[in-house]
């Protein structure tokens, strides 16, 4: 019988998937030194610092991750947006975080917290371009942090909207 | 009951248009509460109210920023060398970026009411256009102490407006607040009426719904209870309807049983030493009797009919044979009215059928005797033909009275007759036809009429009579005599005409048995009595009606006597085929009846079976050739002339005939003598031997008129005798004319 021939296979290739996968990430362990000035800086519970304990992104750095964009209505804009960036999962796995919260805090202090989980799980995206222009602080920039809300009607909620923070200037994981 | 429904159907009507206004009010009320329950989610949809409420704290966050700038531009300002203008720069964008928070048409349209809304927007944007000369993107001019200190006073110059502004958006934010609170209460309060609403329509809806069905529930119950009543009662009317008939079917049956002693007794007295008029008194009594029992055997037949208990036994019949046997019967009472009776028979009509010859004959008989009743001048005809799928159509068409449609549309009812005036001419029990037609149905077949008024009427029985082939024995009488035959029997025959006698001897004769005869009853005893033990008769033929003692008196007579002598089979023989004939032979003590003209068949098989002992191996009785139709309108039954021609050879009938005509005038005026002195026993005893001899001859006409005769001797006066003598008369001289002609009598006129 060649079942025992057969039901190998699978393993065999399941593990090879496994390693090609960790060998991709591979890079990510690694974060770059930042060159330009520093717009984010992550602060924290994290494993693959680049500047002194902390993670600080340039926009040369937030590029490297993996880029998605929706659009969606806000109650800032009378019209739906689009908007460019890096989700939050994506930033959280670059500075390999398993942090259950993170206060994001903007440019004026004002400081929110949120469970990582959630972030995740709703796709939060740290956008740096608005209808693929950057943002400069007038126009409550360079970063924030969006939901898509048009997608996901049950984010339209105070909570969330209060979780939607402009002028991103850090995060701290704890 | 109707009226009882009327008002039930009225009372339904404002009860279901309740129940539509209840059901019609409910859904409206549900609706209403579907639009609060929508009316509450908008008001609670917080994306289209996040930013009304966040109006305040955008307010607080600009005045907070404000203070903000001014406090980096102080700083700047108090620094000689004049570091940190990145600094200002920072906190006058983000200052910059809150202002579009607070500055678009919605957030003017929520702040209308405030009247300081408008002129410090006007005042930020003069501050901006001013500020970012120096700290817009990109700057025209480098901020520096000069513009700085300008734009210190601006600044500062907007730290009461945006206080009063931020304080006046939080008033009017709780304003709002307590507003939309006070709507979601009225909303949240006109929604639970609107439930209670509901809640209480729906127990109108469940009481309604309640009552209807329990409605409904004794509706149902009182149709079964009266259901069950109706079948009660149904049941009981057929179980008394039932026992009626019973009753009915018993009593005729009761009834009978003495009526037939009555009748013998009646007999018997007619025999004993009468005057003339008790004769008649005695003559008007019988025929009473008769007619009494004929109605009674009609209750009997209808009581049976109805209860199902009388069946039709269908055998193989000789349909001609029938035919004839109807055609004799009902000739002398064609003939005692001078009415024409023909009977038709149509080519195609097969001679063997299977039928129940009782009930065919019963059913003939009936509808022949009403026509000849309802007939008083001209012609009744039956004719029989193929009515096609199997069916034969007898129809009785007669030339009298007539119906109209009215009359016809109640003559099968029970107890009805066509005439009904008191006045009618005609008698009987009016169950005749209902009788005829029942038995029809129960052959699977029916009777219709047609009848015009005073233009006669024709009843129609059609019957599916099935066409059977011939018993095997009926193909030739003279082998069935041989194989038939077992021993020669000493046969004792008891009969007063001398032409029946000769008769009898010549078919004893051609059957081989050794005949012994005697003249009368008393002959007949004493024969009986005085036979030698090694000569002992094997069987008796008894002739009913003979002079002196007749036939029953005779048996009974015998009966009496000590075995073996008593105990002689005795086969009656009479020209008379009625069944109360028959019952008072069987209650005399004889087994078997013959009616004249005895056929060879016949006498062959009575003998067989009462004169050896052995059954019978006949079935069927055999029956003479067909009649054809020229025949019925003759003289004479060539049936019958056929049959006994067979019985006894050509010349030996030509001599028997020869003899009987010969008489004739001594017979003619034995009867003219009877009639002149009055003498009605002897009258009807002579005219009823005549008949026996004349039927046994084949001498149909002469027969019927000695019938007729006979039959009349009670009643009319003398004088009306005599055209019917004249007739007989009549009816010996055609006849013998007729033998003549068709060479069964030899010689000349």
């Amino acid at each position: 019988m060649d079942t025992s021939r057969s039901t190998g296979r699978p393993w065999l290739s399941t593990a090879g998937a496994l390693l090609i996968a960790a060998l991709l990430h591979a890079p990510a362990l690694a974060l770059d030194a930042p060159k330009g000035p520093v717009i984010l800086s992550v602060t924290g519970a994290l494993t693959h610092p680049n500047d002194n304990g902390a993670a600080s992104f340039d926009m040369a750095l937030l590029a490297t991750l993996p880029q998605r964009s929706f659009s969606t209505k806000t109650p800032w804009f009378p019209q739906p947006r689009k908007f460019t960036g890096v989700l939050v999962r994506d930033l959280l796995d670059a500075v390999g975080s398993k942090a259950g919260i993170a206060r994001a805090i903007a440019l004026n202090d004002y400081r929110a917290d949120m469970p990582t989980d959630e972030l995740i799980k709703n796709d939060a995206m740290i956008a740096y371009l608005l209808d693929d222009q950057p943002m400069p602080v007038r126009e409550k920039g360079p970063l924030v942090i969006i939901f898509p809300f048009s997608d996901r009607p049950e984010l339209r909620n105070a909570v969330h909207y209060s979780r939607a923070v402009w002028q991103l200037r850090s995060l701290e994981l704890r | 009951m109707m009226r009882a429904d009327g008002e039930a159907d009225r009372g339904a009507q404002p009860q279901r248009v309740w129940l539509f206004a209840v059901i019609g009010v409910l859904a409206l009320v549900v609706l209403a509460v579907a639009y609060v329950q929508w009316r509450q989610y908008k008001l609670l949809d917080t994306a289209s109210h996040y930013q009304n409420d966040a109006l305040g704290w955008s307010f607080s966050q600009l005045e907070t920023e404000q203070l903000r700038l001014r406090s980096e531009l102080q700083r700047y300002l108090a620094d000689p060398q004049h570091q940190g203008a990145d600094k200002v720069q920072l906190r006058y964008d983000i200052f910059v970026s809150r202002i579009g928070l607070v500055d678009h048409p919605r957030a003017a349209g929520i702040m209308q009411d405030q009247s300081a809304y408008q002129p410090a927007m006007a005042q930020v944007r003069a501050f901006i256009k001013q500020a970012d000369i120096v700290l817009g993107q990109p700057p025209t001019e480098a901020l520096n102490a000069v513009n700085g200190q300008q734009l210190m006073v601006q600044l500062e110059a907007l730290n009461v407006p945006l206080h009063d502004l931020s304080l006046g958006a939080s008033h009017l934010l709780y304003q709002r607040a307590t507003e939309r609170n006070a709507a979601v209460r009225q909303q949240s309060e006109l929604g639970v009426a609107l439930t209670v609403f509901q809640v209480v329509l729906l127990l109108v809806l469940a009481f309604i719904v309640l009552r209807q069905l329990r409605t409904l529930t004794e509706r149902r119950r009182s149709l079964e209870a009266l259901a069950e009543s109706l079948g009660v009662a149904r049941h009981d009317a057929e179980a008394a309807n039932r026992a009626k008939s019973a009753f009915l079917a018993n009593m005729s049956h009761e009834i009978r049983t003495p009526f037939h002693g009555m009748l013998g007794m009646m007999s018997l007295l007619q025999d004993s030493r009468l005057t003339p008029k008790q004769s008649v008194y005695l003559d008007t009594a019988r025929e009473s009797a008769h007619h009494l029992l004929a109605i009674l055997n009609d209750i009997l037949d209808i009581s049976q009919l109805e209860s199902g208990k009388l069946q039709v036994a269908p055998q193989t019949i000789d349909l001609m044979q029938l035919l004839n046997q109807v055609d004799a019967l009902m000739r002398a009472q064609a003939m005692a009215k001078g009415l024409v009776l023909r009977i038709d028979v149509a080519p195609d009509v097969p001679r063997w059928v299977r039928a129940d010859p009782t009930r065919v004959r019963q059913i003939l008989f009936n509808l022949l005797s009403n026509a000849l009743k309802f007939t008083s001048a001209g012609e009744v005809m039956l004719s029989v033909a193929d009515g096609g799928a199997g069916r034969i159509d007898f129809k009785v068409i007669d030339s009298g009275v007539g119906m109209d449609d009215a009359t016809q549309a109640r003559l099968f009812q029970r107890f009805m007759q066509g005439d009904e005036r008191p006045s009618r001419r005609t008698s009987g029990t009016g169950l005749g036809l209902q009788i005829s037609r029942d038995l029809a149905r129960l052959m699977g077949g029916d009777i219709t009429v047609q009848s015009t008024l005073g233009r006669g009427s024709t009843f129609t029985v059609s019957l599916p009579l099935m066409s059977t082939s011939a018993p095997i024995q009926a193909s030739d009488a003279g082998a069935a005599t041989a194989t038939t035959h077992t021993r020669p029997l000493r046969v004792l025959v008891a009969e007063d005409h001398a032409v029946n006698r000769a008769y009898l001897e010549a078919v004893l004769e051609k059957l081989g048995h050794h005949g012994v005869f005697v003249g009368d009853g008393h002959g007949a005893v004493l024969a009986v009595q005085t036979q030698p033990p090694d000569q002992a008769f094997d069987v008796v033929l008894m002739d009913l009606h003979m002079p002196d003692m007749d036939g029953f008196t005779a048996a009974r007579t015998i009966r009496e006597m000590p075995a073996p002598q008593g105990r002689v089979p005795i086969v009656a023989l009479t020209a008379d085929a009625f069944q109360a004939s028959r019952e008072l032979a069987r209650e005399a003590g004889m087994e078997g009846f013959l009616t004249k003209p005895a056929h060879l068949p016949q006498l062959r098989e009575a003998l067989q079976r009462y004169g050896t002992g052995s059954a019978s191996t006949l079935p069927e009785p055999v029956a003479p050739p067909a009649a054809d139709a020229a025949a019925t309108a003759s003289m004479l039954d060539m049936a019958t002339v056929n049959d006994v021609m067979q019985a006894l050879t050509g010349p030996r009938y030509a001599e028997l005939l020869g003899r009987f005509f010969d008489e004739r005038a001594t017979t003619v005026a034995a009867l003219r003598q009877a009639v002149a002195t009055a003498s009605q026993a002897e009258l009807r005893s002579r005219a009823h031997s005549l008949k026996g001899a004349s039927a046994s001859l084949g001498l149909r006409a002469l027969s019927g008129a000695a019938q007729h005769l006979q039959t009349s001797v009670v009643g009319p006066h003398p004088d009306e005798l005599e055209p019917l003598l004249d007739r007989l008369e009549e009816a010996f001289e055609l006849s013998r004319a007729e033998c003549r002609t068709t060479g069964l009598l030899a010689g000349t006129p």
